[in-house]
């Protein structure tokens, strides 16, 4: 049998060599696994297949005969196609003209409307896109669900031309269950003969899904093997060269004084109304189906969201301050890591110095308080260091850095301001191994310092690492607490659904 | 790899120091050009010309920077130094206030205009554009009620403040802008507000998860500007010896054209004071240099508008890299 695409001592650099001699094989029919930290070229790899950039040196064969692919679309005319990892989704269209931008059925010379609209449902009924219309705008969807859009996109070419599609963290904001019914649909793909090439950081859905696993680590490919007897610490050790594998601690800790009171908040984002209490030195988590509101619940608490309602108390040594705006929050030490970084977080095209060191800048008290650069450079280098940010240094721009070490600087801004009431949304979505475990290295640490620390994840392994209770929301609403580790994912994962089901059955 | 780096190091360095470097340079060779080709080009003459056309529209420049910088823009600053001259020639000849009171109505009357966009356009979230394009209309139908659509000749009590001073060879309102240019940039980069300022205009909604109130910065960078118009009326009322309500018509594009040569985003959260004010003195070289090799009136603004896009375009490829 023929590969479906074989890959020969392919080379390139931009200043510095990023890919080196790397092989690969993938046969019909197979899910192909790759992964490896940020910077180990995998990015690089998939560009060069899907045509977005050429390759210094080596052949690329597909079914046998030489691909050349000099342009994106002439890629896809050759079966090859890319679902990015940033998204590349048009907001003011609709969910149709999106998934078949390229390729919008026609009448003559006007949009066949009802055509498409046939056409796309069908696509979104397979991702498990249901409730929504073909006709809504982008704009107005969760990520999520653009995500799932994404993967409708690459799944919108005909099936009789369709060769090799490649994923690129398909499933970083998707929830558990949500990545489940991807997989599914992945599989019966592959059964009709495509193949598929699965880039992520996600280790247990790269092992559950794929057929084959390729770990890049510097450019070079250092092993492929069979997923049947690989576990996520052998990817890990292969990834890195060491075992970095965390362990939850067994011992239970003793929690501090209550810091954080919220009680009967609510708001225009997230209606019904909710309270909960958190202790220094302790880790709650928040889990939820993508739409359940945990964005929406930290956004409140936080004092962004419209028309709140109740009450959000810091409790410091017997003092009680309330809460109502995000500024009121800083100053009383609360900081918020936003899901989308780019958007919500990030001062892009600004210096390392400068993103660090903004919400600090609040405690100077008045507004022409002088900034010395100086200063603010070393207290930058002191975080950079610190957090071990892979950067040239304070001032270089946000921009030049990875995604991971993008996250360790929006970290930093809030150890900055010494920070003890986090709301972390999503802190380690499209980060690396190395750079995840730095950052659950620094959230513990914060914890032993006596920070209280609300986590927002769809890795339901992650909040098993890190939480000492978890708050289940579901269709925005709370619907259970867990208490000290006394919870399975299965146990979670029915609370996720519970206020889901019952919407539906009220529906019928 | 330490020598690799660098060269790129010294490069960067010196456009931190001095980001405007290219810009300045440009403008150099602008007034080199205009030395060759016209023969009275390089002398006092021209020179004073310059000088004593350019303080309002500086001043007014310095508003729109900190507008741009902020996200937002105003449109309105023609029609405010138009309302602030007219009040002034009315208080000075009616009303035969003293300069100083006649003066600080001006400029309060700027300061009252740019608070309304100001709190229009952050407390009440209004587009600032459309709240500024209406506040362009407004103020010039006010400025024509005010001096009953007529100019109002004041005299030479207010051009002193436009005549060159003896031994110094500038006049006063040159001086004042020359001092808010390096004020306002040194708040600009050197202070907190200046910071929020700048980090507002990046991205709005990072600044307010930063604990930002965003509100009373947008509002102040509107209010100072509609503050500089004001001046820009006085200093424009003292260049005219007249409050003319027609004054001004279409400064708010030159004072975006000068921002904007000067390095200045329109998308906000990037520009410089020095950098715009450079734009303004490359605006009124190029001018005054083309008039001085006679060329036509239409010929001088083709000419105005290629240097404007050329500029964003060099500055464009700069970013780039």
């Amino acid at each position: 049998m023929t590969a479906r695409i074989r890959i020969e001592g392919l080379c390139k650099s931009f200043a510095a060599p990023v890919l080196e001699e790397v092989n690969l094989q993938i046969m019909p029919g197979r899910i192909h696994g790759l992964v490896g930290e940020n910077g180990a070229g995998k990015s690089t790899l998939i560009n060069i297949i899907s045509g977005l950039l050429s390759a210094d040196a080596g052949t690329l064969e597909l079914n046998g005969q030489v691909y050349r692919a000099p342009s994106r679309p002439q890629a896809l005319q050759q079966g090859i196609a890319l679902a990015a990892q940033e998204l590349s989704l048009i907001d003011t269209l609709s969910v149709a003209e999106n998934i078949f931008l390229s390729a919008l059925p026609q009448n003559f010379m006007t949009v066949d409307r009802a055509s498409l609209r046939k056409h796309a449902e069908e696509l979104m009924a397979q991702v498990g896109l249901l409730a929504m219309s073909a006709h809504t705008p982008v704009a107005k969807l969760a990520l999520a669900e653009k995500q799932l859009v994404e993967m409708a996109k690459a799944l919108s070419m005909p099936a009789d031309n369709c060769q090799l599609l490649i994923l690129d963290e398909p499933a970083s904001a998707l929830t558990t269950p949500q990545v489940e019914k991807l997989h599914q649909i992945l599989r019966e793909r592959v059964a009709t003969g495509l193949s598929i090439i699965y880039v992520s950081h996600r280790l247990d859905d790269v092992l559950s899904v794929c057929d084959d696993v390729s770990v890049l680590r510097d450019g070079i490919i250092v092993s492929t093997a069979p997923t049947t007897y690989l576990t996520a610490n052998d990817l890990i050790t292969a990834m890195c060269g060491q075992d970095l594998l965390e362990h939850r601690e067994s011992s239970l800790r003793q929690a501090g004084d209550l810091r954080l009171k919220v009680d009967q908040l609510s708001s225009a984002i997230f209606p019904q109304s909710v309270s909960f209490e958190c202790r220094r030195g302790e880790i709650l988590g928040i889990a939820g189906l993508a739409g359940a509101g945990r964005s929406e619940l930290l956004h409140t608490i936080f004092g962004l969201a419209p028309d709140r309602q109740g009450r959000v108390v810091l409790l410091n040594e017997g003092t009680e301050v309330e809460v109502r705006t995000a500024s009121e929050a800083v100053k009383q030490g609360m900081a918020l890591i936003a899901e989308d970084r780019k958007t919500q977080g990030n001062f892009a095209d600004k210096p390392v110095s400068l993103n660090t060191t903004i919400a600090g800048l609040g405690k100077l008290g008045v507004a022409l308080a002088v900034l010395l650069p100086r200063r603010e450079e070393r207290v930058s280098k002191e975080l950079i260091d610190r957090l071990q940010v892979k950067c040239e240094g304070p001032r270089q721009s946000i921009d030049r850095l990875s995604g991971g070490n993008q996250q360790k600087v929006l970290l930093a801004r809030w150890l900055q301001t010494e920070s003890d009431v986090w709301l972390l949304d999503e802190p380690t979505r499209g980060v690396d191994v190395a750079s995840k475990l730095t950052i659950h290295e620094q959230l513990r640490e914060l914890r032993d310092l006596g920070a209280c620390l609300l986590i927002v994840s769809s890795e339901l392994e992650e909040l098993t690492a890190l939480c000492d209770r978890i708050l289940v929301l579901s269709n925005r609403k709370v619907v259970a607490t867990f208490e000290g580790g006394q919870w399975s994912n299965e146990q979670l994962l029915a609370e996720m659904f519970s206020a889901h089901r019952g919407q539906r059955a009220v529906n019928h | 790899m330490k020598t690799k780096s660098n060269p790129s190091n010294l490069f960067s360095r010196i456009s931190l120091v001095f980001e405007e470097l290219f810009i300045f340079l440009a403008l150099l060779a602008l007034v080199l050009i205009f030395s060759l080709a016209a023969d009275n080009f390089f002398t006092t003459r021209t020179l004073v010309a310059i000088l004593t056309q350019l303080p309002a529209l500086t001043v007014v420049t310095i508003g729109m920077t900190l507008v741009l910088i902020s996200g937002g823009i105003d449109l309105s600053v023609g029609s405010i130094v138009a309302l602030s001259s007219a009040i002034i020639g009315v208080a000075l000849t009616v009303f035969e206030l003293p300069l100083l009171m006649a003066a600080l109505l001006g400029i309060a009357a700027g300061g009252c205009a740019g608070l309304v966009n100001g709190v229009l356009g952050s407390y009440f979230r209004l587009p600032i554009f459309i709240v500024t394009l209406g506040m362009l209309e407004a103020g010039r139908g006010l400025a024509y009620m005010v001096t009953g659509s007529q100019t109002i000749f004041i005299g030479p009590s207010i051009q002193a403040l436009s005549l060159p001073l003896p031994g110094i060879g500038v006049s006063p309102a040159f001086l004042i802008a020359l001092g808010l240019v390096f004020i306002s940039q040194l708040v600009l980069t050197r202070t907190v507000f200046g910071r929020y300022l700048i980090a507002i205009g990046t991205n709005e909604i990072a600044a307010r998860i930063s604990g930002i109130r965003t509100e009373p910065y947008l509002n102040a960078a509107l209010l100072i500007s509609g503050l500089l118009a004001g001046l820009g009326g006085l200093i424009n009322a003292a260049y005219l010896g007249a409050s003319d309500p027609n004054a001004a018509t279409g400064l708010e594009l030159s004072a975006i054209a000068a921002a904007v040569i000067g390095g200045t985003s329109l998308m906000g959260g990037r520009g410089s004071i020095i950098g715009a004010f450079i734009g303004v003195l490359i605006i009124s070289v190029l001018q005054n240099g083309l008039a001085q090799l006679g060329v036509s009136e239409p010929f001088k603004r083709l000419t105005t508008g290629l240097v404007i896009i050329l500029a964003v375009l060099i500055d464009r490829w700069r970013s780039r890299r």
